[in-house]
């Protein structure tokens, strides 16, 4: 809930609270990747997680940038924890579909509280990651049409998994507010 | 002097570390090397990556960046654990080329692009293995914000907690009959239990810890000014205690609260 009399911390966007509550939600994601897996040993089930917080974070903080701030902290935190599989590449991981999910809340503020908007925005954000591997394919000489297929491959995937854990958002955003934990407006900030 | 009993040695040498990209602490050159170099040369080599085109001039690349690699002093075993997930793409894309050009011509094709693709990334991966979490934070705090490194490391200090926290609220749940085990959750009609009985609790700690961390550090003035600033006098103290002859002075009471306090430097 937005307290009176808080002091615009970061980006004259957020107060201190948003932004350690932001900061938490990408404690979450790095939990989740580091110990919560599913151990399904099916590739882009760790999108799960991850998209189900930054969706989370978007409806927690409504404002433009919480997620990219969510997907920025969790790339320098992963990057310094050396969580990073693909090395400096994790930040372009992160922040795609992060920046995906604000352009979403600018467009339609209150698509979190949608079952199917948030689907939609959970997949196509978490189907846009697969394209963050798909330069270094191109550089590396391989065929268009081979890139296109595996990139749709995993693009499924990543898709398939965050559509499955947003469809959980937008009742615990609804109870979330209803015990007046967070703000009632979505779209009253842009 | 009592020698330490070292169980199957070989076994040491080969898991050596728990996940991939872990840092290891190890005496090699390329440990020794500082951050900046690192990042050059794990520019240098993905861009070579990229850039090669024939057999020969891959096999040379393969064969620089393995040198670089062990030369770190790391493992077959570590290198396995950084490079399997490319294992799956490669899979894939020699499958995807075989298909559409045939086995003949789509094979090598293939297996070019898999390693080229594998080799982009194992600079990388030396410089996570090779760099401490310290030296990346002193290397952060240059280059990013404090505002922002402030929450970075908050993120970082909590995960711990919050897996504490995650633990208790999963028994918590489960002596209620919540279906929170791994093997109850790889069933999809649980995950409904996942979300209500686990992460909305959570979400609610952390909702309530947030705001107890930033009521602690606005009672301290954190983030009233621009630039990071420190309590005035205890680094005036530290100062002229680490002076060269002051050197006996310098004692762990007088740079405790120097380190541990974001109060900030009032003049008014």
């Amino acid at each position: 809930m937005m307290h009176t009399n808080e002091r615009m911390f970061l980006w004259r966007q957020f107060t201190l609270r948003e932004g350690i509550l932001l900061g938490f939600c990408a404690t979450f994601i790095i939990l989740a990747r580091a110990g919560l897996r599913l151990h399904l040993h099916l590739p882009g089930h760790v999108m799960f997680f991850t998209m189900f917080f930054f969706l989370l974070a978007r409806g927690c903080v409504p404002k433009i940038g919480s997620a990219t701030l969510v997907g920025l902290i969790v790339s320098l935190a992963s990057f310094l924890l050396g969580m990073g599989t693909k090395g400096p590449i994790v930040f372009v991981k992160f922040l795609l579909p992060a920046l995906l999910v604000d352009v979403a809340g600018y467009v339609f503020p209150a698509f979190v509280n949608s079952v199917i908007a948030c689907v939609l925005v959970g997949a196509v954000s978490a189907a846009a990651r697969a394209f963050s591997d798909t330069w270094i394919e191109w550089l590396s000489g391989m065929e268009g049409e081979i890139i296109m297929q595996k990139t749709i491959i995993t693009a499924s995937l990543f898709a398939f998994y965050a559509g499955l854990s947003a469809v959980a958002v937008p009742s615990i955003i609804r109870r979330l507010r209803r015990n007046g934990l967070i703000d009632h407006g979505a779209d009253e900030e842009r | 002097m009592i020698k330490p009993v070292v169980k199957n040695p070989g076994h040491k040498l080969l898991r050596s570390s728990a996940y991939a990209c872990q840092y290891m602490t190890h005496h090699s050159p390329v440990h020794r090397l500082a951050a900046g170099w690192k990042i050059a040369v794990c520019a240098l080599l993905s861009a070579l990556a990229v850039g090669v085109r024939t057999p020969l001039e891959l096999l040379a690349l393969v064969a620089v960046s393995l040198l670089y690699y062990f030369a770190a002093r790391l493992t077959p075993f570590d290198l396995w654990r950084d490079t399997r997930f490319f294992v799956f793409q490669a899979l894939i894309v020699i499958s995807l080329y075989c298909l559409h050009s045939g086995l003949s011509k789509g094979f090598w094709p293939g297996i070019r692009t898999s390693v080229q693709v594998i080799l982009f990334y194992i600079p990388g991966a030396v410089l996570l293995r090779t760099t401490s979490t310290g030296d990346m934070m002193r290397g952060l705090r240059q280059v990013v914000p404090y505002r922002l490194s402030f929450l970075v490391f908050v993120s970082i200090r909590f995960v711990p907690f919050f897996f504490r926290e995650l633990e208790e609220i999963m028994t918590a749940q489960r002596l209620r009959g919540a279906r929170l085990l791994p093997r109850q959750l790889l069933d999809p009609r649980n995950w409904g239990d996942l979300f209500h009985c686990l992460l909305l609790p959570l979400m609610v700690r952390a909702l309530k810890t947030a705001e107890d961390v930033s009521l602690s550090a606005e009672a301290r003035e954190f983030g009233r000014r621009e630039q990071r600033t420190y309590f005035d006098m205890p680094l005036r103290t530290v100062q002229a205690a680490t002076s060269p002859e002051n050197q006996c002075l310098v004692t762990p009471s007088v740079l405790q609260p120097c380190c541990n306090t974001d109060l900030r430097n009032r003049k008014d």
